[in-house]
């Protein structure tokens, strides 16, 4: 059965906001929709989406890919997404990459074991003054974040706390920026 | 118009250009990657920055002057990218000051960061853009020197993005995404011109790269990205690695597959034809050509019989010609001179069907004939050119003209997306036209598409419908009564809405453009409706026939008259003939590219020929257009033209023809019509020869219909073309491969003209039941259908 089957009313309602040659244009809606529900937008529902509109799964696939926001395949309970843009990468994001990674034992696409977490690189955040920077989920941003600040949050989720709960009492960063996350070895951001 | 100054010169350009075709047509040049002819321009790669500035005028109405009293130019504060700016009147653009070149070196620079340096072992090498413009920007320019003294022409000390090198998008097109320099020509294409948007770009950012998530690419016209890809990314896997671009011999002439006359350059190395490239006619092909037209020439460099043969005791035996000569004489001694016929191939030239025609008169015979001839003559119909379908109001398809004549499928998309004709300017087509914009919906209120089976342009259409094979006169009929306004008569399988629908539109339409397939021409009824329809309303038609030069032909008189008692001797030049002439002949001799099964087995004499690659001549395309073909370096042994052929096979006779070589037929032409041959117009001769032959039915029996395709028999033969379209698809209704016990995916073996064909039997609810639909290699219509294997096959 396909995901808008039962949705034909919603449907309507998309369509009926842009000119009816101009179906295309309902595309990005539908992946929102489909993001929501789902959390993933799989191969399936790319082609669903395709009819829909009026275009292939490949127009569908480029538009997708373009915005870090849908996901193609399924995320974890905490999706994180780490800035890798200029600014967080001067102040460290290469190092809190490289720490999530290890600690989690997770790359980009994967979910760890107990479905709790799965990592993304994301473009500009749009927090430069505040990086390095992460968002999970839709949540709002936790910042300037150190590896004492990462350790002490993951830890929150692990324990299953609300997210808000555990960004609001995160230890305060030492210091701001790169000094914050220890070096590893000479190709770092020195 | 407005007057514009690029540089020192000031040239009239009509409104809308852009300032890219300003320059040009004032004899200037930019660097550009991403603006291309025909396509809609997007400014993506920035390469053809210029300076530019325009007067503006006060609020009274006045240009505004400075001090002097001049009148004063407003630059744009930065450098813009001249391919999607348009011109206004008073416009000043420079291209030569320092800050504009340097500006285009630093984008060459930024273009060739990350891109590879494999110039020696790429396909494009020597044709490329941006290797010609590295070459104008970058060795002159040192952009440091090192401590040591030593120039560095290169300020990129990092490593460059390494990527996905050799990734087949198709068995015809592979994709290296180093070399991809994202001007988004292929994506545009796609979109715009045959309209599938089967590429698009992936990811983004420096991420960025062209792929697709459907199946492959669909055949048909996916080959013309090879070659506006202005780099090496995308290359043509049937000619890779086949030569460098300056050894290739290149000839400009003109497709032999299908009607269309699509112009063609055929580049051939050492003797082997190696590739097919594109020809721009912006009257005829724009500068797209079909995949059969681009891919199909394998067949050409394979197996070639190179001297005559004679059978000699049951066997063919190489011969010289004299014993090939000595053959026919014996064989043809005391043969009854009326009763020797001619069947020349459908791509046969102008001057062969003259000399054929000539022959055939001296002979007194009546049977003179062409492969892929239709029941009805094409030339019966006022010719539309495809000029016409950018202007027309309403087009009718009846029939595949993705597959009969490719090109029509272009212009149709062309014309649903509201494309004009361009303006023609100093150098040529616009090359960044504004006027062209991407993401057009095609205005399927314009489109009715009507066939016995399902047909890519039906997606386009309002008025749709597949009807049950034979019944095309019930569907004209059907279309006669709705314009006058009764109850459409019932056709098989086509909803009467459908076709009110379309006969309403039609009928609103000022301009009709109608295209006719083989189907309809087969049947005599339906083909003389047709016609009576078009001329009463004053529709041009686009005949879409199976020979690439029928309406040539049939003008020289190639057309069977007479009785009809069968030939006894017979002179076969095509690929295949009819059973009854095969069969019912006494002597038979082949004029052959390759020693094919038919050759092999019927032929008497067989004399080696030249393909319509390797011919001077001429063809008149579908729409009456006299194209040139120019004979390409093929090495083929002792080949010899038609005309040569036919003239040997006269003096066997004991004749003498007139004709022996292919100027003395456009001598003939020239005196006859007017037209030199050797002196067409640049995008070929309109001429509408005065021709009327008796139609002259096929015979049309069976359930197998033999669906038109492009992909020829001949082409079918290549190894890239055999892998590409893999098994060929029987498509039957799911209740009619029950009732045969198939299944779907059964493989099998069926009878075809073509010999015996493994196929893979598909469902398609949509197609009528009863039939089976077979996608032919040679002009045919349909036969019974027959399974040479046990009933259902085995599950693949």
């Amino acid at each position: 059965m396909g995901f808008f089957d039962d949705k034909q009313e919603w449907l309507a309602e998309v369509f009926a906001q842009y000119p009816a040659d101009r179906r295309r244009s309902a595309l990005m809606p539908l992946l929102r929709r489909v993001q929501q529900d789902e959390g993933y937008v799989d191969f399936e529902r790319m082609k669903e989406i395709a009819e829909l509109v009026g275009t292939t799964a490949t127009e569908v696939a480029g538009v997708m890919s373009f915005y870090s926001y849908y996901q193609g395949l399924p995320t974890g309970k905490y999706h994180i997404q780490v800035c890798r843009t200029l600014s967080c990468k001067l102040a460290g994001s290469d190092e809190l990459w490289h720490t999530l990674t290890e600690r989690l034992g997770i790359l980009p696409g994967e979910v760890t074991e107990d479905g709790r977490f799965s990592l993304q690189a994301v473009e500009c955040l749009g927090s430069c003054h505040t990086g390095p920077v992460i968002q999970i989920n839709d949540e709002p941003y936790v910042e300037r974040v150190t590896k004492a600040r990462l350790e002490a949050l993951l830890e929150g989720l692990e324990q299953d706390k609300p997210l808000e709960e555990v960004r609001r009492t995160l230890p305060d960063e030492e210091k701001m920026g790169k000094a914050t996350i220890e070096l590893e070895g000479e190709g770092g951001a020195s | 118009m407005p007057k514009v100054k690029v540089n020192d010169r000031v040239v009239e350009v009509p409104p809308g250009t852009s300032a890219m075709d300003a320059i040009f047509h004032a004899g200037y040049d930019v660097p550009l990657f991403c603006a291309e002819r025909h396509l809609s321009p997007t400014g993506s790669c920035r390469m053809c920055l210029v300076k530019a500035g325009a007067p503006r005028k006060g609020p009274d109405g006045e240009w505004i002057t400075d001090e002097s009293g001049e009148v004063k130019i407003f630059w744009f504060p930065k450098l813009m990218a001249s391919c999607t700016l348009a011109v206004s009147d008073g416009m000043v653009i420079d291209t030569l000051s320092d800050e504009v070149r340097h500006a285009q070196s630093g984008m060459v620079e930024l273009t060739l960061a990350n891109h590879p340096l494999d110039c020696p072992t790429c396909d494009k090498g020597g044709a490329c853009d941006l290797q010609d413009r590295a070459y104008e920007y970058g060795l002159d320019r040192k952009f440091y020197t090192r401590p040591d003294g030593e120039p560095v022409y290169t300020r990129y000390a990092f490593t460059k993005r390494h990527v996905d090198k050799h990734h087949p998008l198709s068995e015809f097109i592979i994709l290296d995404r180093e070399r991809c320099i994202h001007c988004k020509r292929c994506v545009r294409y796609f979109e715009e011109i045959p309209g599938d948007q089967v590429l698009d770009f992936i990811e983004r950012g420096v991420h960025t790269f062209i792929g697709t998530a459907d199946e492959g690419l669909p055949s048909g016209f996916s080959g013309n990205i090879t070659d506006i890809c202005p780099v090496g990314a995308l290359l043509d896997r049937v000619a890779r690695f086949r030569g460098r671009n300056w050894e290739f011999e290149q000839t400009a002439s003109v497709d032999p597959s299908d009607a269309s006359g699509q112009n063609i350059w055929i580049d051939a190395r050492s003797g082997r034809l190696e590739r097919i490239r594109t020809r721009e006619n912006p009257e005829v092909n724009d500068l797209w050509i079909s995949d059969a037209a681009r891919f199909g020439h394998e067949w050409v460099n394979e197996d070639r019989l190179t001297q005559p043969m004679v059978r000699k005791g049951g066997s063919l035996e190489p011969a010289t010609w004299e014993e090939a000569l000595a053959a026919m004489r014996q064989g043809l001694e005391g043969v009854d001179k009326k009763r020797v016929g001619i069947v020349l191939p459908g791509d046969a030239t102008i001057e062969e069907g003259m000399a054929a025609a000539e022959l055939s008169k001296v002979l007194g015979s009546d049977f003179l004939d062409f492969e892929g001839r239709t029941g009805v003559p094409a030339s019966n119909y006022p010719a539309a050119t495809f000029a016409d379908l950018l202007e027309a109001d309403y087009i009718l398809a009846v029939g595949d003209p993705t597959e009969e004549l490719p090109i029509a499928h272009v212009w149709i998309h062309k014309r649903l997306r509201g494309v004009k004709m361009p303006p023609r300017l100093n150098h040529g087509t616009p090359i960044a036209d504004l006027s062209i914009r991407e993401h057009t919906p095609p205005d399927r209120s314009l489109l009715g598409a009507f066939a016995p089976h399902t047909t890519r342009v039906m997606e386009w259409a309002e008025a749709s419908g597949v009807f049950e094979p034979g019944h095309a006169a019930a569907f004209f009929a059907a279309f006669e009564a709705a314009l006058a306004g009764r109850e459409p008569t019932e056709v098989p399988g086509v909803d009467p809405v459908a076709i009110k629908r379309a006969a309403e539109r039609w009928q609103k339409a000022e301009k009709r453009v109608f295209l006719i397939g083989a189907e309809v021409l087969g049947d005599v009824q339906a083909a003389q409706l047709a016609e009576r329809l078009a001329k009463s309303q004053g529709a041009g038609v686009l005949v879409m026939t199976p020979a690439a030069n029928a309406r040539g032909l049939e003008a020289m008189g190639v057309w069977p008259t007479g009785d009809r008692k069968g030939p006894r001797a017979v002179f076969i030049a095509a690929e295949s003939a009819p059973m009854k002439i095969l069969e019912g002949t006494e002597f038979r001799v082949f004029h052959a590219t390759h020693l094919s099964p038919m050759v092999a087995r019927y032929a008497d004499v067989v004399l080696p020929a030249k393909t319509a690659y390797e011919k001077r001549g001429t063809f008149l395309s579908a729409e009456n257009r006299l194209l040139a073909l120019q004979p390409a370096h093929v090495e083929a042994g002792e080949a010899e033209g038609l005309v040569q052929a036919l003239h040997l096979f006269g003096t066997a006779l004991g004749l003498n023809p007139a004709i022996r070589f292919v100027r003395q037929a456009q001598q003939r032409f020239a005196e006859r019509y007017k037209i030199d041959l050797n002196r067409l117009d640049a995008y070929g001769t309109l001429w509408r020869p005065r021709v009327s032959h008796a139609p002259r039915p096929m015979p049309m029996e069976g359930n197998l219909y033999l669906r038109p395709s492009m992909w020829k028999a001949r082409h079918r033969r290549g190894p890239t073309v055999q892998r590409a379209l893999g098994v060929l698809e029987l498509a039957t209704h799911p209740e009619t491969a029950l009732a045969e016990g198939l299944d779907e995916g059964a493989t099998l073996e069926v009878e075809t003209p073509e010999g015996p064909q493994r196929v893979r039997v598909v469902f398609d609810a949509a197609l009528p039941k009863g039939w089976f639909y077979l996608p032919a290699g040679v002009p045919a219509g349909r036969m019974p259908f027959k399974a040479l294997v046990p009933r259902g096959g085995e599950a693949s």
